[in-house]
């Protein structure tokens, strides 16, 4: 019966098929063999290039500096973009101002606002180190030192993304009910009480949502890295996905920079369902 | 525990719309009040300028003589339960019921031998440690209560229509824990509603507001046998009083057809006026005669429908006596008739 169903089925079937399952497993046979820029084509060379993974500290380092750099940018974007909505969340007039204006960094394409940054932060002719001079905190290295590096790389995405933080949390306040705060307000409690009795544990589920998504988006960052310092200076700014990058399409170690994903792959999604589980944990105390 | 006073108490919203009119009220010190009124009466707005969370726009809210209307909430100690139970949902039920003296500074020990004298009061000493979510909505509803409670100088609780939300079955006993620990406590309690039932059964005195207005205070006693208007008429009993257009003849007022009248007071304009009785007021045989068109049952008694000339009315009788269409002769005596000019009660 209804047998037609599975035809109306097909083509998203397709879709899925031509775009997330057939690369995925590709990959997985493509990380099996030595396909590079010598010698394309899909030979069988078995382990050899997880074994080569295994010792690849490059790798490593960059998985290392992934995490650093995605849960660093997360969580100040979180108190940030937290803050902010706490700003704007009761006055009307200003909140359609802010909320347009907020919204302004993540709506502009990553790589033409990264050029921007890497405009702003250029030593020698952005603004920003004349800016910092002449409020005499002093110029800084910021591309071509390992630490300000990473710290502009932190400042950029930070600076795209708070927003989204911002609108999700933003829109997680207008939702929550009245009664709560005139309680809060009648059994004589604080501004600061009232938030982490009655604010933050209310909010919790939408913050492990937008925690997880950014951290999800965080952990493919590309563009800014790219674009803003290559990695560079030396490999202090090198994430996952541009290591990944460089050794596919730079060195075309296709059978190699397959291995690369699939592996990163699999470390994201067990690492995101472990903490999932962990802020669900911490964060949602109200589900009944 | 006080005595609140209302003086010369008035509020209008931003739009200029009076929704609280003038009004001086005193209500007594461990004395139960209903509010009761239609949804947009003005006794939410009347219930939140005595916690706190409205400021007046005219007049002073006085506690035990005291000046409170400039007063935080926080500092009114007043205790209010709302229409929705509202718990911390990320606490226990313990440490609900604590919350208000955390936010007080009470010592520790203090905290917890009241929180275990209320939950224990409040039925609810073997859930102290549950979270407050997994809860009932009328366990919740006593946490709310409870979080009032737990504060020993709390000068008055106001219930802000607790038991909506309720199971019918609950409600009952819900209101019964209310009413006792209004006697146990002598505190003073002030319920919204705009149920009847529950505002006659729970108050001492019935506060009946429209548009604003306090149309009626009085004992249920008193709403009952003299309603001010004819809205306290309607709204006030079920069924509903018997209004019905009367004219002034001589020195008597009648309902033209229908052999009701009474003695008209001496300076009775001849316009406007109605007569009423209540329902369970009219008794069965006598001069009056009418036609059932309908009848409700009622348990041991039903009401019927009656057209009576071109007025129809309802009376209350005894159960199974009538069948639709009979002629039913009844009559209503001298002392249950009222007399209304424009809607409001003369004699």
């Amino acid at each position: 019966m209804y047998r037609q169903k599975y035809l109306f089925l097909l083509p998203g079937l397709l879709v899925l098929v031509a775009i997330i399952l057939f690369p995925l497993l590709f990959t997985i046979r493509v990380s099996f063999s030595s396909w590079d820029v010598y010698n394309p084509g899909l030979n069988w060379i078995g382990g050899e290039n997880y074994g080569r993974l295994w010792e690849d500290a490059r790798y490593w380092q960059a998985l290392g500096r992934l995490t650093l750099l995605s849960v660093t940018t997360v969580l100040i974007q979180y108190v940030l973009g937290f803050a902010l909505a706490l700003m704007v969340w009761r006055d009307l007039a200003a909140r359609r101002l802010f909320r347009v204006l907020f919204l302004i960094p993540m709506m502009t394409t990553p790589v033409v606002m990264s050029v921007l940054w890497r405009t702003i932060f250029h030593e020698s002719l952005g603004p920003l180190n004349p800016i910092l001079e002449s409020l005499g905190i002093g110029a800084a290295p910021w591309l071509s030192s390992a630490g300000w590096a990473f710290a502009a790389v932190v400042m950029v995405e930070v600076w795209q993304w708070t927003p989204f933080m911002f609108l999700l949390l933003l829109a997680g306040l207008l939702s929550l009910p009245n009664e709560p705060y005139l309680a809060a307000k009648i059994d004589g409690a604080g501004p600061v009480r009232t938030f982490f009795s009655v604010t933050f544990p209310m909010l919790g589920a939408i913050s492990v949502g937008a925690i997880l998504i950014r951290l999800i988006e965080a952990s493919k960052i590309m563009e800014t890295v790219y674009v803003l310092t290559s990695g560079g200076p030396g490999t202090s700014t090198e994430t996952s996905s541009y290591y990944i990058y460089i050794r596919g399409m730079r060195d075309f170690q296709i059978g190699y920079s397959a291995a690369l994903s699939l592996t990163y792959l699999i470390i994201m999604i067990v690492a995101l369902t472990v903490i999932a589980k962990l802020l669900v944990r911490a964060l949602v105390k109200d589900a009944a | 525990m006080a005595e609140i006073r209302l003086a010369k108490l008035a509020h209008s919203y931003g739009n200029g719309t009076n929704a609280l009119k003038p009004l001086d009220m005193t209500w007594r010190d461990g004395g139960t009040y209903a509010l009761l009124g239609p949804s947009g009466c003005g006794k939410s707005t009347m219930l939140n300028i005595i916690s706190g969370l409205l400021k007046p726009s005219e007049g002073r809210v006085l506690f035990d003589g005291q000046d409170v209307t400039d007063k935080d909430t926080g500092a009114r100690n007043i205790a209010q339960v709302f229409q929705v139970p509202v718990i911390y949902r990320s606490m226990t039920v313990g440490e609900n019921l604590a919350f208000p003296l955390v936010c007080r500074r009470v010592p520790t020990p203090r905290i917890k031998a009241r929180v275990e004298a209320i939950a224990e009061r409040l039925g609810l000493s073997r859930h102290l440690n549950s979270r407050a979510v997994a809860l009932t909505a009328d366990q919740k509803q006593l946490i709310s209560l409870g979080r009032g409670l737990v504060r020993e100088d709390v000068s008055a609780v106001l219930l802000d229509e607790p038991l909506t939300v309720i199971d019918p079955q609950m409600k009952f006993e819900l209101r019964k824990i209310l009413k006792d620990i209004n006697r146990e406590f002598r505190l003073t309690m002030v319920l919204v509603t705009h149920d009847q039932n529950e505002a006659l059964t729970f108050a001492d005195t019935v506060v009946v507001m429209n548009h604003g207005e306090v149309i009626q205070a009085g004992t249920p006693q008193e709403l009952f046998e003299r309603p001010a208007t004819t809205h306290v008429g309607t709204f006030i009993g079920s069924p509903a009083m018997n209004f019905l257009p009367a004219v002034r003849e001589g020195d008597r007022v009648l309902v033209p057809g229908a052999g009701l009248s009474r003695t008209a007071p001496a300076d009775l304009p001849t316009t406007d006026l109605t007569l009423a009785f209540r329902p369970e007021h009219a008794v069965a045989g006598g001069p009056l005669a009418g036609t059932v068109t309908r009848i409700w049952f009622e348990g041991a008694d039903q009401v019927l429908a009656l057209s009576v000339g071109d007025a129809s009315l309802r009376i209350r009788a005894v159960a199974g006596a009538e069948t639709v269409g009979a002629i039913v002769r009844f009559d209503v005596p001298q002392d249950c008739l009222r007399l209304y000019h424009q809607g409001r009660l003369v004699a």
